[in-house]
């Protein structure tokens, strides 16, 4: 057994391999990006400690990381909000994980997706979890993980088939994910979930952006709109908001952050079609969003009240493509700025 | 810092440089892979090195006692000392709520209304590991079967060495330590070699196990219901697939990394899933804490030199602690238990009825084994008693209306994968990986490894723990 030579030609063999596997997805039109993952929102959540009063930070949904553009909202104010959102997540783990563990007391900006943010306080519900684990990871993380993020950067930075979401989308092209796409007979009575692909892309600031394809490819877009329905329609259906319980968690916090000077302003974004329909149905605004504004007594934002963000068309009912994001932003800033609700930095 | 992540990577990258540069001499280099050994640990959770110290401030200071201490009395007391701190730790950091559970229950039984609050401590990692291999030390020195460390470098070195610091091989001093005493340095087949064990090893646990095997049986055992035949059979075989591959894996790695820098760890796994019989399976599987346990717990029992109903009481017991050993759970005493009474039954039926392996009736007990087996992982791998017995009623056949949850693409999977391991073990109980890789041509050698780099790549990874970090 010749060892020396059999390394070699391993070395050869794994790099035309792996170069060849690089080359094909890049020719199917990926690209090296960051993963949303756990480790990029630790990293986002430990600019908490060091923020000032004057900093932003915005908790809530998909809608919030979507619609609300970090790098646009510092060029407005010269502030970047510090995006620690999570997608089909409820905000409460978050904003209470800030309120507890941090001193923090400038400016949260809540957003209020209804049927997240009132679904639940129990905290095995998915919606909490999704949220409350990434606090948790924050939390327990060791040195060797913190490393491993730091070392990963580059690495995802340059290679498009390095793909690891918290969120196992249908597109990704890890080992796992490909074999998921293979398909067999049914055997379970299991109706089978239309595919969900990636439609959006991050940056290391967790700056979120609808992919371009989502304007420009309706079939695309529309794939993603079966995958709501799917989740919303098929069963077992999400249980009955608990208003009661959501507020009052809600409200113990606020009082808290409050108390030691922070801000808090709510946030309620765009939607149209199917979930308009869902959520007038199921949290309807004088019951909820009202209510709780009545309750919390602060700075409520929700865009049916004004003009500079009513007109917004989201692109598959829930998020704004990336150029009306942008405009979102710019809009809402204007908003916040004339009502004296955040600090700008800008003095021209 | 686990040998799944980047950050190893780049560690290892380091102390190889380290090693092999002239900068250090042998000592110094020791001192390196000492310092290397506590940062590894300390990645993890630093104020838990304090424990490690501890531990190897203990039993150095009690091996040097019982080294020139004549007097049994004393003798007898510093090697209590070393026990007491050792098994301390393992009550306190991992039977503590276990412990005051029972007491609790029992407690309960007779009208007390004790209430006890748990701590929730953290488990240090490794540590079932790191004592047990400490502990041989001081028994060892007691007994007069291992000589004394030559110097406190050489045996905290022997406690830390970081490559099989958190989940072994448990490795005897006389095997370790006496390598630290004159400089080591791989030669380049022995350095390629242990990069090709590296590489083996990741893939096990990082495509193998983690990637094919671990949500069929997650999901499985994660199940509320009764399930199907097919299903419970698939999941308990992925996850006897699953716990092989991440364990066997991890030793695999430790050796290969240790062998990178010249240093020899024994054999950990020896194809246990063709093992004909129970005690064969013993000899094969996780053969380091078997040995510990042969030597430590059954020999002092009595073994076998007590008659009969001796012996089979001493393996009842060793097997039973050894179930405990992996869990503070009654269900690892119940996976301890079945393999004592599988053990009991093999020698009376040894006794009785005496076979000549043939290779057909071979391949048949060896199926035989590895089926009996499977019915103990369920045991090991389910959090409750009524998981477990779903899931062994499921398997015999008892819920014909059992849930159907997994696709056939599973089943696939995990039936192809684990009849490939169990013929792959049927094969190899009389070979070894160097055997078959020395019958290769370089070429087909050379595809086989870059196709685990390679799936070792596209698989990715989240970096997941190896099981047993948490025993």
């Amino acid at each position: 057994m010749n060892l020396k030579k059999t390394l070699l030609i391993t070395v050869i063999l794994s790099l035309v391999s792996i170069t060849v596997w690089e080359l094909y997805w890049r020719s199917q039109g990926y690209f090296p990006d960051i993963d949303d993952d756990k480790y990029l929102w630790a990293k986002t959540r430990a600019k908490v400690e060091k923020a000032t009063e004057n900093d932003v930070v915005l908790v809530g949904s998909s809608r919030v990381l979507f619609n609300i553009q970090l790098h646009k909202w510092e060029a407005l104010t010269g502030i970047k909000p510090i995006q620690l959102a999570n997608a089909g997540s409820t905000p409460l783990p978050t904003f209470h994980d800030i309120v507890e563990n941090t001193n923090f007391n400038g400016t949260i900006i809540v957003g209020v997706t209804p049927p997240l943010f009132f679904s639940t306080t129990f905290e095995q519900a998915p919606p909490w979890t999704r949220a409350s684990s990434r606090s948790e990871f924050y939390k327990n993380r060791t040195y060797a993980q913190r490393l491993n993020f730091v070392l990963s950067i580059p690495i995802q930075n340059s290679l498009a088939f390095i793909s690891n979401d918290d969120e196992a989308w249908y597109d990704d092209i890890n080992l796992k994910a490909l074999l998921n796409t293979i398909k067999l007979p049914n055997r379970t009575d299991k109706p089978k979930e239309p595919p969900f692909r990636r439609f959006q892309d991050i940056d290391k600031y967790r700056n979120v952006r609808m992919k371009e394809r989502m304007v420009t490819d309706t079939s695309f877009a529309n794939s993603i709109m079966a995958v709501w329905k799917s989740m919303l329609t098929s069963e077992p259906k999400p249980p009955p908001p608990d208003k009661e319980g959501t507020i009052a968690f809600f409200l113990k916090n606020l009082e808290k952050f409050e108390t030691r000077g922070g801000k808090v302003i709510l946030l309620r974004s765009p939607s149209d079609g199917f979930f308009d329909e869902l959520e007038s149905m199921i949290t309807p605004r004088p019951e909820f969003w009202d209510e709780l504004v009545a309750k919390a007594n602060t700075p409520a934002i929700h865009y049916q009240d004004y003009d500079k963000l009513k007109n917004f068309k989201t692109i598959e009912w829930s998020h704004l493509s990336a150029t009306d994001a942008d405009m979102f932003t710019r809009n809402l800033v204007e908003i916040l700025l004339e009502e004296n609700l955040i600090t700008n930095l800008k003095t021209n | 810092m686990l040998f799944n992540s980047l950050s190893f990577f780049v560690f290892l990258v380091v102390v190889l440089v380290l090693y092999y540069t002239k900068i250090f001499n042998w000592t110094g280099k020791k001192r390196m892979l000492l310092l290397a050994s506590y940062v590894f640990y300390g990645f993890w959770n630093p104020p838990l090195v304090i424990l490690l110290w501890i531990s190897t401030l203990v039993d150095w200071t009690a091996g040097n006692k019982l080294a020139v201490e004549q007097n049994l009395r004393k003798r007898k007391l510093w090697l209590l000392l070393s026990l007491a701190v050792n098994l301390g730790f393992l009550a306190f950091f991992k039977y503590r709520d276990f412990l005051l559970d029972n007491f609790t229950a029992v407690a309960d039984t007779y009208g007390y209304g004790y209430q006890t609050q748990p701590l929730d401590i953290l488990l240090p990692m490794g540590i079932s590991f790191y004592t047990f291999q400490t502990m041989s030390y001081t028994i060892d020195m007691y007994n007069q079967k291992t000589e004394r460390a030559k110097t406190f470098l050489d045996f905290a070195l022997y406690v830390t060495f970081f490559p099989q610091l958190v989940a072994g091989p448990i490795v005897r001093a006389k095997e370790l330590i006496s390598q630290f005493y004159e400089e080591k340095k791989a030669t380049a087949k022995q350095f390629i070699w242990g990069l090709f064990l590296l590489t083996l090893g990741l893939f096990q646990k990082v495509v193998l196990a983690d990637t094919l095997l671990a949500d069929t049986s997650d999901a499985v055992f994660g199940a509320k219901e009764a399930l199907n035949f097919w299903d419970a059979w698939a999941g308990t075989l992925a996850f006897s697939g699953q716990i092989f591959f991440d364990f066997a894996g991890y030793s695999t790695c430790a050796i290969g990394i240790a062998m990178m820098l010249g240093i020899i760890l024994p054999h950990n796994f020896l194809y246990p899933y063709g093992a004909i019989g129970f005690s064969d399976f013993w000899k094969r599987w996780h053969i380091s804490l078997s040995t510990w346990l042969r030597d430590y717990l059954y020999i002092p029992l009595g073994g076998n030199r007590f008659g009969v109903t001796r012996m089979y009481a001493a393996l009842m017991i060793t097997m039973l602690l050894g179930g405990l050993w992996h869990g503070a759970a009654w269900t690892f005493v119940v996976w301890g238990a079945l393999h004592g009474i599988y053990l009991v039954i093999e020698k009376l039926l040894k006794h009785k009825v005496p076979v000549k392996i043939t290779f057909w009736n071979g391949i048949f007990f060896a199926f035989l084994t590895f089926t009996c087996i499977n019915f103990t992982w369920v045991f090991f791998r389910a959090n409750e008693f009524s998981t477990a017995k779903n899931m062994i009623e499921s398997m015999l056949f008892l819920n014909p209306d059992g849930l159907l949850i997994l696709e056939y693409f599973d089943l696939l999977k995990v039936f192809v994968l684990t009849s490939l391991l169990f013929f792959t073990h049927w094969y190899m109980r009389r070979h070894t990986v160097r055997m078959v890789a020395e019958n290769l041509p370089v070429w087909l050698f050379a595809t086989g490894w870059a196709m685990m780099v390679f799936l070792l790549l596209i698989a990715q990874g989240s970096g997941e723990q190896f099981i047993y970090f948490q025993f």
